[in-house]
């Protein structure tokens, strides 16, 4: 019972996030693919409970789902209403032949590689402790085994709040020329 | 006796390179000067030769003078070798003396060329390769000689670079020169093969006697003698050489370079004699020139035309003498030919030099009025070309003709040959006589004429003339057949003759022989002095020279340019030219396609990346 | 484990990443663009997430939201960009932003 009630939840969040990724490449209106992406986001969040990784499930949907969809959506909101009339077409005309095929062959060269050659490894699952995925855990780990990854993670995300503050201002100074 | 020899030999090569180095730095005089004193000295040592020869015993009098072996391969060794003998010497003192004194004519005759120097480097080197011709040991060197005496044929032929006839006429000498080159080549391959050596003795003691090699020997050497002597079927380039600077036709085109067959056949008599069918070809073939040329001369305007068609006639007479046997005879009529037929042309250059470089016999006509000195030696040059007694040509020509009567049916016909032609030279010889040295001056000469400080031309191109004067008309005098035969005793050593005329053949030879002269003489008299009878229309076919230029443009020069043009256009356009271009245009088109990769979209950049990543995906699966 | 294999999850991961990868290479809008790259850094989390469930470490998990951090600056500096040039008006295609072309 709890499996099958396991494999519609997967079915479910796997058809959602199908479907919102879907959604965001196709619409015109970029609104619209913000929205699908954060529909994206959360079935993931789903997927990621599903294996046991608490933390992150609500990670992402605070980080990305809370701080930088909002942004886009600001951006979005900023700029106007830039549907696009055609958003398939232009470029070269080898463009949409060439970037189908080369998306196919990734997907089928995965398929096959999983299929054939990696399909004994991935038969035994480790069972895990009520611990796995926990805050502590995590924490543990980010503090001793990966702590260079962390603080260099720190320096990229202040690196990157310099870059948008540095960007932002030049349009302000730009404004305040053409205001003066 | 060996010093002579090499002095004699390198003396003009000394001078030309003295001139070609010193190039402008010397004036052109000087240029003159270097070159007719080395040819003076040269004649010299020729002098000096043929005393001390004098005074040795008859049967040992060929000196061979090795300096070093030039050319080794295997088992054969031909080495730097001079031959000093009785023909070689008197050959260097015809090319010497003749030469010298053409030489000396040139000073005055070129005097004022912008290219003066050259023509006296040229000339120089002309005389080195006539001796070395005249005296080498072997035939390797003979051939040696051969070819720089054509090349300096070309370089003067087309002396006056700015004209294209001259170049043509250049070309066409060299290539037809080059034909005889190439198959007294195939001799000397046949010759080593059978003899193992080139030296002249070697080779005359041990070729195959009779036989198909031994024709074909002598057909070889043959075919060299027919393109340098220019006789039938190889004679076609001689009249155009007439291009070159006067001096240079006398020099080159009569006196020696095309006489240098009839010196080849004398000297290889014995590969002649081993195959007489070749011998019987060459005799037949000089009695065919000769009337030929005699033919053709009768009606050309060229005065230095006339000339050389009158030397290609002469030298079938060397030749029949030549085919016949007569060596001796064949190289006395050499000599004299060099005589009269260098006066002949210098005479002409006179007159020629006078008038503004005119050639043309009607422009010229009556000028003898205007230049009495010409018109005598001309006269003296005329009478000689003839044969009346007591001038040279006389003696040398109808010793010729006895000796055709002393040979059978097949001398006989000759003999009847060169009676015709004989009579051809009188009506020709004098017909050009008549024409431009007496009557009244033409409009153009009377107009045109300048002298030179009071005098016909500057002494120094008077007195080489006054000097071939005097040797064309006594020259003659060295040998007279039936009674005193000096000449032929000094030769038999080296050539011996195969037939010898008995007193009556020569007696009735020489009556017939004066009298087809005369009546030749008479005709032309008749016909362009006291106008007693009308010119007759030329004959189209002599005009046209019996067509052989246009014969040989047929077979020679359509075929070779129609395979070039068909080569070019199958071959070399599409594989060569067209490999080449493909190369770069491919070159082009890669690189141009190549570049359509970069058109700055994202998009683009991002397929590329994607595509990397499924092809190296594939790439590393497959190789683990 | 219950529920589906790890190779579905590898599966889904691959389409995702896929759909992610066509978005960026055939949309002309920047913004769309941006959003396709985030579905294929998404795609990629969910691959560590899985395999970190099958090994029974956490270390993906931490790989995971270390990607996370990053994908979020990478954001916030490409927003800016795109933010500037709407400020001047420039066409947002990026069929018509090739100056830097080779």
């Amino acid at each position: 019972m709890a499996n099958f009630l396991i494999w519609v939840v997967w079915v479910v969040a796997a058809f959602a996030c199908l479907a919102s990724a879907l959604a965001v490449v196709t619409f015109r209106n970029p609104f619209y693919s913000a929205l699908s992406l954060i529909g994206n986001l959360a079935s993931l969040a789903v997927l990621f409970l599903l294996l046991s990784g608490e933390f992150v499930a609500a990670g992402q949907v605070l980080v990305y789902g809370g701080a930088v969809m909002v942004m886009f959506l600001f951006v979005i909101a900023y700029l106007g209403d830039r549907s696009e009339d055609s958003p398939w077409s232009g470029g070269p005309s080898w463009q949409v032949v060439g970037a189908v095929l080369a998306g196919g062959a990734l997907l089928a060269e995965v398929c096959v590689v999983v299929g054939l050659k990696a399909g004994g490894l991935l038969s035994s699952t480790e069972p895990v402790g009520r611990s796995f995925g926990s805050p502590e855990s995590i924490g543990k780990l980010f503090l001793t085994d990966h702590l260079l990854a962390f603080e260099v993670t720190s320096v990229v995300l202040l690196v990157a709040a310099v870059g948008g503050v540095v960007l932002g201002a030049h349009a302000r100074a730009l404004e305040s020329d053409a205001g003066a | 006796m060996n010093a002579a020899a090499w002095t004699c030999l390198l003396l003009p090569l000394a001078a030309a390179a003295a001139i070609t180095l010193g190039g402008t730095g010397i004036s052109r005089r000087v240029a003159g000067y270097l070159a007719t004193t080395a040819a003076l000295a040269a004649f010299g040592a020729a002098v000096v030769a043929f005393v001390i020869m004098l005074g040795e015993d008859p049967e040992a009098r060929a000196h061979t003078t090795t300096s070093w072996t030039w050319l080794s391969a295997g088992q054969y060794h031909f080495g730097f070798t001079l031959l000093t003998d009785q023909l070689s010497v008197m050959m260097m003192l015809i090319v010497a003396g003749v030469g010298s004194l053409i030489v000396a004519y040139s000073v005055g005759y070129m005097d004022g060329e912008n290219e003066e120097r050259r023509y006296f480097a040229y000339i120089s080197l002309f005389i080195f390769s006539m001796l070395l011709l005249v005296q080498s040991g072997n035939l390797l060197l003979l051939l040696a000689g051969w070819g720089m005496v054509g090349l300096s044929s070309y370089l003067l032929i087309g002396f006056h670079q700015e004209r294209p006839s001259a170049i043509a006429a250049a070309k066409k000498a060299f290539v037809m020169n080059a034909f005889g080159d190439a198959t007294m080549a195939l001799s000397l391959f046949l010759l080593v093969q059978h003899t193992g050596q080139l030296d002249y003795a070697g080779v005359f003691a041990n070729s195959p006697q009779g036989g198909t090699v031994a024709n074909l020997i002598a057909l070889g050497l043959l075919g060299g003698a027919l393109a340098k002597s220019a006789q039938l079927p190889l004679h076609t380039w001689l009249p155009d050489a007439m291009e070159g600077p006067t001096p240079v036709s006398a020099l080159i085109h009569a006196a020696t370079m095309v006489t240098a067959g009839v010196y080849l056949i004398v000297r290889c008599h014995t590969l002649f004699e081993n195959a007489y069918v070749i011998q019987d070809l060459a005799a037949g073939l000089g009695a065919a020139t000769l009337l030929m040329a005699g033919l053709i001369a009768l009606v050309q305007v060229d005065v230095k035309r006339v000339i050389a068609y009158s030397t290609m006639s002469q030298i079938g007479f060397m030749f029949v003498g030549a085919g016949l046997g007569a060596y001796p005879n064949a190289m006395f009529h050499l000599m004299t030919h060099a005589f009269f037929k260098a006066l002949l042309f210098m005479a002409a250059g006179l007159a020629i030099h006078a008038i503004a470089g005119e050639q043309d016999i009607r422009q010229l006509a009556g000028i003898g009025k205007l230049m009495p000195f010409t018109k005598i030696i001309f006269l003296v040059g005329s009478l000689a070309l003839v044969g009346i007694p007591p001038f040279s040509g006389f003696f040398s020509k109808d010793s010729i003709l006895a000796s055709a009567l002393a040979q059978g049916w097949y001398g006989i016909l000759i003999f009847v040959a060169g009676l015709i032609g004989t009579f051809l030279t009188g009506i020709y010889a004098f017909r050009l006589y008549f024409i431009v040295f007496t009557g009244e001056p033409s409009a153009f000469a009377r107009e045109h004429f300048h002298r030179h400080q009071g005098k016909e031309a500057p002494f120094s191109m008077l007195w080489p003339v006054g000097a071939l004067t005097l040797l064309a008309a006594f020259g003659g005098l060295l040998q007279f057949a039936p009674e005193w035969h000096p000449l032929s005793t000094w030769l038999d050593p080296v050539a011996p003759p195969l037939v010898e005329p008995t007193s009556a053949q020569e007696w009735l030879g020489s009556a017939l022989a004066i009298l087809a002269g005369v009546s030749g003489m008479a005709v032309s008299w008749a016909i362009y002095s006291a106008k007693r009878a009308r010119a007759p229309k030329p004959v189209r076919l002599f005009e046209k020279k019996f067509y052989w230029d246009e014969l040989y443009d047929l077979i020679w020069y359509r075929p070779a340019d129609l395979v070039a043009r068909g080569l070019y256009a199958i071959v070399e356009k599409p594989l060569i030219l067209g490999s080449l271009s493909a190369v770069s245009e491919g070159a082009g088109l890669g690189s141009r396609e190549l570049g359509r990769a970069q058109n700055g979209l994202v998009r683009s950049y991002a397929l590329a990346l994607a595509s990397g990543l499924a092809v190296l995906t594939i790439v590393f699966l497959s190789a683990r | 484990m219950q529920g589906p294999d790890i190779q579905w999850y590898v599966v889904l991961s691959a389409i995702l990443f896929t759909t992610g990868a066509l978005g960026v290479m055939l949309r002309r809008s920047p913004l769309i663009i941006l959003l396709s790259v985030e579905i294929m850094l998404n795609s990629a989390n969910l691959l560590l997430i899985a395999f970190s469930r099958l090994h029974g470490r956490e270390d993906g998990q931490v790989f995971a939201i270390s990607v996370m951090a990053v994908a979020a600056s990478e954001v916030v500096v490409g927003l800016g960009l795109i933010v500037a040039l709407g400020r001047r008006n420039v066409d947002l295609d990026v069929d018509k932003l090739r100056t830097l072309r080779g």
